[in-house]
């Protein structure tokens, strides 16, 4: 039987590459199917999706051997929301797709409507598409795929460039349009929200094989070591439901008291209490007439783990940029150790302050991991010996030994992370300031790097962060700072934050907070809180 | 990015403007004489505020920064240019009639580069200007849709290069020359510049973009009596100034030096 979209006995391979990503691979999708492709980093599912979408070998040169089977039409969602466009607005992106199907100009108008309204984009037509936000964008894109009325859609990682609030939104939405019987094909990292509407799921192995298939709930079960040492990110809750979990003698409570209690442990201990490093009094940060921050202030501890959250575009990042004395503020002052920041010398200042950005290429100065990392104590002019050890430690620290000779642009995402860290931390400086540190990355990656960090923390070093995982601010931040609406909402332990009773807009607490408010409300049978 | 505002230049074809304003800028370029070329350089003045919705305060933020290099070029000309009537003599400046002839010429005629070029593009938008190339001038839809694509790049590039700055700010990277930071700004930002238009081209691919003919087009521009009446109003006018210097014996050309 031919399958409606699917492979038989395929091998893919890339014209520079020594081998086969893809091996023998056979697959039949059925119409109507909703599948997840899941496997970590590197397995080929990627290419696995290029295949069957056809854009291997149309767009992209590769050796493809086997037969492939696909519908007519069929769409695809790239997850760079900036880089799936090419028109300047909303309206004219939509009627790109329709002009590439040769629809009539006089049929164009309706039609866009329509696929804006299915894509629950409200803005006028002629709105340019960078003001939009990335969920926008991402909305944008479906409606310019539904505007193409294909049989098949493929998502490649949607919302892998979105804030959780954004993604939970694309999600919703895509699975609105999933009831319409549409064929989907997913490839997705974060799993909430999805994977509990997909029919079948399949897992690949780092080899590109496919280790098992089936229904979302029985893979989960049923490989969960092999998710687990291949680093895929599991749902947080699925297949339970918090109702189900609200049930008295869960098997999920465990869990979730005990980080409950780690976590008020945490927010109630006094530790030996640290002299400020960072105060800020009074800042305010704008361009023009509109201010981003306004009228700031807070200060922070030495070794201290502080998050900064908010929702995209509430001037984390930027207030992030001002402890590195990279923002100058309009009014107000910001103090690193006592000094007004602008009145520290550059050379000086960042031998104690290290800053890692989100995009870690932008930050390499040499050709050379080796030298990436010794480059701070070769223009300070150290001794050799000095400077080889504490280079050769630094990349032990960071596993990054076996890749020294290589160049920064080579190293896979996580190692660049991890290298873009080490380099920071030369001089032993006193603080360390991340922008999105585990954003993109598998979790794997993503745990190696925290425990380097919380390692670093036990030596006293301060380590401010901004993230939008939640899980993480409440695992391994002392203090979180919450920016809403140009000014600090909240500054406090996690616990407090995320245990109190008010509603926090735009932010999605973590699980076991979720499921103790519902317990703590009448919507579950209340249970003693015995060892809490 | 150009945005078109809302005067009656706008309403004219891109296409049909471009080519008009063009063919002006080629017909200044053949005049050799300060007062046809600012004759010529006030005539866009007036266009820019008759039709071309030019308010006193844009005039004053578009046009005005321009006076001051006006005022370079004419110096640089005037002071220390060749001739043979020396009016004045200073120090190492040296003064003639041919000198200030000369930077007069030269500072108008690019005056006037300046503002028919604003004339063009603040009365135009991009896509509209693209759009009008493919269906006027033939211009592939390869090439125009490509172009529109690259456009979204441009601030993009900017934010990234300011990151980049910043970050080497931090790392203490001083490059030695002009040459040598230039090559380490640009390399990531090419490498990243590339890696991003080969997914807008894989994306407007998989889309059923095929860059041939075989297509329609939401925006179809066409040529209408008005554009042609701008086009022909502006030669004449500009044959008029001309005439009227040829008989006062201001014109010169340029190649009667």
């Amino acid at each position: 039987m031919i399958p409606y979209l699917g492979c038989n006995n395929l091998s893919v391979r890339f014209y520079d590459a020594p081998s086969f990503t893809l091996q023998h691979l056979s697959l039949s999708i059925q119409r109507g199917e909703k599948v997840l492709l899941l496997g970590p980093s590197g397995c080929g599912k990627s290419t696995l999706l290029s295949v069957l979408s056809g854009i291997i070998p149309a767009a992209i040169e590769a050796e493809v051997k086997g037969e492939v089977t696909r519908p007519e039409s069929v769409g695809i969602m790239f997850q760079d929301p900036d880089a799936q466009f090419c028109m300047l607005t909303v309206g004219d992106e939509i009627a790109f797709s329709l002009e590439n199907r040769r629809i009539p100009r006089d049929e164009m108008n309706g039609r866009i409507e329509k696929a804006m309204a299915q894509a629950g984009l409200s803005v006028p037509k002629d709105t340019p598409i960078e003001t939009l936000s990335g969920g926008m964008k991402q909305r944008l894109a479906l409606a310019c795929l539904l505007a193409l009325e294909a049989d098949v859609l493929f998502f490649d990682e949607p919302t892998a460039q979105l804030d959780p609030q954004g993604r939970q939104d694309v999600f919703t939405l895509l699975k609105s349009v999933s009831d319409t019987g549409m064929t989907m094909v997913f490839i997705e990292h974060v799993l909430d929200g999805l994977i509990d509407w997909m029919d079948r799921v399949i897992l690949f192995d780092a080899q590109g094989r496919i280790i098992g298939e089936g229904a979302p709930k029985d893979v989960l079960t049923r490989y969960e070591k092999e998710m687990e040492a291949a680093g895929i990110w599991r749902p947080r809750l699925f297949p339970h439901t918090l109702e189900e979990a609200c049930a008295p003698s869960h098997p999920l409570q465990i869990g979730w008291r005990e980080k409950l209690k780690q976590s008020e442990t945490r927010a109630r201990s006094k530790g030996a209490v640290e002299p400020d490093i960072y105060t800020i009094r009074d800042l305010t940060i704008g361009y023009g007439k509109t201010n981003i921050l306004e009228h700031v202030s807070f200060s922070l501890r030495q070794g201290e783990w502080t998050a900064i959250i908010g929702e995209n575009g509430a001037g984390k990042s930027t207030l992030l940029k001002a402890l590195a004395g990279l923002e100058k503020g309009k009014h107000g002052e910001v103090y690193f150790q006592e000094r007004p920041i602008r009145k520290w010398p550059a050379k000086k200042l960042y031998e104690q302050v290290g800053f890692v950005f989100q995009n870690p290429e932008l930050q390499f100065v040499t050709d050379r991991v080796y030298d990436e990392v010794a480059f701070g104590g070769r223009v300070r002019q150290w001794d050799e010996h000095v400077l080889t050890d504490k280079t050769n430690r630094l990349l032990q620290e960071f596993t990054l030994n076996a890749h020294r000779d290589h160049h920064p642009f080579m190293l896979s995402q996580g190692q660049k992370r991890r290298l873009s860290v080490a380099t920071m931390l030369l001089f032993d400086q006193k603080v360390l300031l991340l922008d999105e540190p585990t954003f993109g990355q598998d979790a794997a990656t993503a745990a190696q790097l925290l425990a380097r960090l919380e390692e670093r923390k036990k030596q006293g070093t301060a380590i401010v962060m901004v993230t939008h995982d939640m899980d993480l601010v409440d695992r391994y931040a002392d203090r979180v700072i919450w920016i809403a609406d140009g000014t600090i909402q909240f500054n406090g332990a996690p616990y407090d934050l995320f245990s109190s009773g008010a509603s926090l807009p735009g932010l999605m607490r973590p699980l076991h907070y979720e499921w103790e408010r519902r317990m703590r409300h009448d919507a579950c049978q209340p249970l003693p809180f015995g060892s809490r | 990015m150009m945005h078109a505002n809302r005067s009656r230049l706008a309403r004219v074809n891109p296409a049909v403007k471009l080519t008009a304003h063009l063919a002006v800028m080629l017909f200044l370029m053949m005049i050799a004489d300060p007062i046809t070329s600012a004759l010529l350089w006030l005539l866009s003045i007036i266009v820019g505020v008759m039709f071309g919705g030019w308010t006193m305060r844009y005039i004053r933020k578009r046009i005005v920064p321009y006076l001051g290099f006006f005022l370079l070029v004419f110096w640089m000309l005037a002071a220390f240019g060749k001739g043979e009537h020396v009016l004045g003599q200073f120090a190492w400046f040296r003064i003639t009639e041919e000198g200030i002839y000369h930077g007069l010429t030269i500072a108008f005629r690019m005056l006037g580069f300046v503002t028919y070029g604003l004339l063009f593009t603040s009365t135009t938008d991009t896509t509209q200007l693209v759009m009008s190339l493919i269906h006027q001038y033939r211009l592939s839809p390869k090439w125009g849709y490509g172009l529109l694509a690259g456009l979204r790049f441009v601030p993009l590039f900017q934010s990234e290069l300011a990151q980049m700055k910043a970050a080497h700010k931090i790392r203490g990277f001083h490059a030695q020359g002009k040459l040598k930071s230039f090559a380490r700004y640009t390399l990531p930002l090419f490498t990243q510049g590339i890696r991003k238009a080969e997914r807008v081209a894989i994306a407007m691919e998989a889309r059923g973009f095929d860059g041939s003919r075989n297509r329609t087009y939401y925006h179809t521009p066409v040529t209408s009596k008005s554009d042609y009446v701008y086009a022909g109003t502006l030669f004449l006018a500009v044959a008029v100034i001309t005439a009227v210097s040829a008989f006062s014996g201001w014109l010169h050309w340029a190649w009667n030096e």
